[in-house]
């Protein structure tokens, strides 16, 4: 039974083991690169994983990708992560958006490395900062959906009516 | 032109041989169907939908497969065609169906031309049948012809007793009540035309017997009506991202702005004007909002607690902000004074469907529309944005009025029945329904829902000084984007002369348009033609 076992190690000591884990830098540089959907998945694979990948700016990289080739002014950021950040941003705004707007042009399976311009991500910034003032008001009858959509979005959770 | 619906039935004991179905042959009875059974088939009443869905099975079939029909057609009758329902079974169960496939589409009917003068035409209304579905199985709902039958004879009625109210024979209108009743039951009035009808059956029956009053709600409840109405269907919406995006646009270049809105309710258009201005390039102005609305009465107070809100958020966002409620029930009663505008900074003056209000009945000299339109110009605004329901219900005759009402509001119905929001839905039927009562059961001071077209508010708005400013390709392109978010795909917005007009299926519904004060060097010239402007005004 030795024999299967001295391969390996030989093969082993030749090469240095890799464990990206090791790398989180180099493992934030490849998870800046991932589009949305990826992202979530990378978030399941283990602790660490979802640890870096709650960082918000990685998604902020995601949400500007496409629309602005220099940085976004710094104004913006502390507006957006007041209002909840920019992973609530993509998830309750910006990928219903798209994903609402593609099916409709093109009614194929939408693509989720589809590029976005600066008109759809600024719709997407105002409807949700109308999501965070509903959230905050007590006027509005659904108190128990303070995690949730709030009704000035549940109109993109539903299914399209074609 | 009163046309008796009732059925004709004489004829038909003759026709029935051995059919089962009818227990008494010898006079119809009330659970055969009298229009059909004048016709000379026998169906009973319960069955009239089975017996559609079969017909419409046998005509599917018999054009899908036409070597069989020459079969059939070569064979000796051996059905009896008066029993419908039976004889439709017998001719499917010779042809070898398939599955009934479950895509209805949307049935759309023509444009139906009443003959006689006054009735106009009554326009496409379309059956969403898809809509009427149920969640888990998929039910075909079909829209027999019966029913559509009924649905156009119920708007014949509807409109031949509104004429009767018209000429004030109130008596003979209500007699027709009962009759719409029956038929209004024989259709389905969860959706589609048979919805608005028992709108309207039921404003009018109001103004008829004159039980209005009892609709009116609470400043609060009006409150959660408008904003379940603003979350059902994108009108709402379109007007403040529309009017928000000409006001940041105005705003340009100023630190110190001020907006007036003309009603506040729970202030949902101006969070994205806040965000908008703390991220334009130059920084954000320090942002005065005044809102107006109805007073409170039970010691809540609402216009209080919607500014804290706002502040808030303001705050969130690093905005400069202040804010000022103005309580009055009408927008007559709001005096220049109580707004406190400085004269350094921007003001923008936002009426949502409010200035309609003012449009009282009396053309006095010194109308309330004028007072308003003087102060406001008074003001010098920067911008003023206008948004109004885009329709004529301030006609001086009411059956002019209660037609295009109907018009109107089956459109607006029709691009509701795209939404699936519930409760959204139920309640925005609601808010809508207080308006169509409005215009049809009230009269005076008390009918404030006098809604007028574009082109009117248009040569008002001059006369009273006011230029007209373009809304913009920006404008154009975020209502056209937050349109396509909807779900049903009727939606159109359309550019007329630098307003935008949304629309259903391409009918106008609800017209934006932004307006800026002449200088005051100018208003000589207006002044000249005050006699005009009291004609229009």
């Amino acid at each position: 039974m030795q024999q299967p076992d001295i391969k390996p190690l030989q093969e082993k000591n030749k090469r240095p083991r890799f464990f990206i884990n090791d790398h989180i830098d180099i493992l934030i540089e490849i998870l800046k690169r991932l589009d949305g959907r990826s992202l979530c998945v990378a978030a399941c694979v283990c602790r660490l994983w979802c640890t870096l990948a709650r960082n918000d700016s990685l998604w902020e990289e995601l949400c500007f990708r496409h629309v602005m080739s220099s940085p976004p002014p710094p104004t913006v950021r502390p507006v957006v992560v007041a209002l909840g950040g920019y992973k609530r941003l993509y998830m309750v705004c910006l990928r219903p958006v798209l994903s609402r707007l593609a099916e409709l042009k093109s009614r194929r399976v939408v693509s989720s490395r589809r590029a976005w311009t600066r008109d759809e991500l600024q719709l997407s910034l105002s409807l949700f900062c109308i999501d965070y003032y509903e959230r905050l008001g007590g006027v509005d009858e659904r108190l128990g959906e303070c995690d949730s959509s709030t009704s000035s979005l549940m109109f993109l959770c539903k299914p399209v009516n074609v | 032109m009163v046309t008796n619906e009732s059925s004709t039935s004489a004829g038909t004991t003759g026709n029935s041989s051995g059919s089962s179905s009818s227990s008494s042959a010898t006079k119809p009875s009330t659970d055969i169907d009298g229009l059909l059974a004048g016709a000379g088939y026998k169906v009973k009443s319960s069955e009239l939908c089975q017996v559609a869905q079969q017909l419409e099975r046998l005509e599917t079939v018999m054009v899908n497969s036409p070597a069989d029909i020459s079969q059939i057609a070569s064979d000796t009758v051996h059905y009896n065609p008066s029993d419908l329902a039976s004889w439709v079974d017998s001719l499917l169960s010779e042809f070898n169906q398939p599955p009934l496939s479950l895509q209805s589409d949307i049935q759309h009917f023509p444009d139906i031309i009443a003959g006689t003068a006054g009735i106009p035409t009554v326009q496409n209304y379309n059956y969403l049948t898809e809509q009427s579905l149920c969640q888990q199985q998929q039910q075909l709902t079909v829209v027999t012809a019966m029913e559509e039958d009924s649905g156009i004879r119920l708007v014949h009625m509807l409109m031949t007793s509104a004429e009767l109210v018209q000429r004030g024979e109130l008596a003979l209108a209500g007699s027709l009540f009962e009759d719409m009743k029956g038929l209004l039951t024989r259709v389905n009035t969860g959706c589609g035309i048979g919805k608005v009808v028992g709108y309207f059956i039921d404003a009018l029956s109001r103004r008829i017997l004159g039980v209005g009053g009892s609709i009116c709600g609470s400043a609060y409840e009006n409150e959660i009506l408008y904003h379940h109405f603003y979350e059902a269907c994108p009108y709402l919406k379109f007007a403040h991202f529309t009017a928000n995006q000409a006001i940041l646009e105005a705003f340009d270049g100023h630190d110190c702005v001020h907006v007036v809105d003309f009603n506040l309710m729970h202030g949902l258009q101006w969070p994205a004007l806040i965000q908008a201005l703390a991220l334009r390039p130059g920084g954000p102005p320090l942002l005065r909002l005044t809102g107006i609305g109805p007073p409170s009465p039970d010691g809540r107070d609402s216009l209080r607690e919607i500014g804290l809100r706002l502040a808030e958020l303001a705050r969130s966002v690093n905005i400069r902000f202040a804010f000022r409620g103005v309580a009055a029930s009408r927008l007559e009663d709001v005096k220049p004074w109580m707004l406190q505008v400085s004269p350094k900074e921007a003001l923008a003056v936002n009426s949502i469907m409010q200035l309609h209000k003012l449009l009282g009945s009396d053309s006095a000299r010194n109308s309330p529309m004028e007072m308003v339109l003087g102060w406001i110009r008074n003001l010098n605004p920067k911008i003023m944005t206008v948004v109004e329901q885009e329709t004529n219900h301030n006609q001086p005759e009411f059956l002019d009025r209660f037609t295009t009402a109907l018009h109107y509001y089956s459109t607006m119905f029709d691009s509701l029945e795209g939404c699936s929001l519930q409760p959204e839905k139920a309640l925005a039927e609601i808010y809508i329904q207080r308006e169509i009562v409005n215009v049809v059961c009230y009269e005076g001071s008390a009918r404030v829902e006098r809604h007028e077209p574009l082109a009117k508010w248009r040569s008002r708005l001059r006369g009273a000084g006011f230029r007209p400013l373009h809304l913009g390709s920006n404008a154009f392109r975020q209502a056209s984007m937050l349109l396509t978010l909807f779900s049903a795909e009727g939606y159109s917005v359309e550019e007329n002369d630098g307003s935008l007009t949304l629309g259903w299926h391409s009918r106008p519904l609800i017209a934006a348009s932004a307006w800026q004060a002449l200088p005051l060097s100018d208003l000589h010239v207006i002044n000249h033609h005050t006699n005009d402007i009291n004609n229009i005004l």
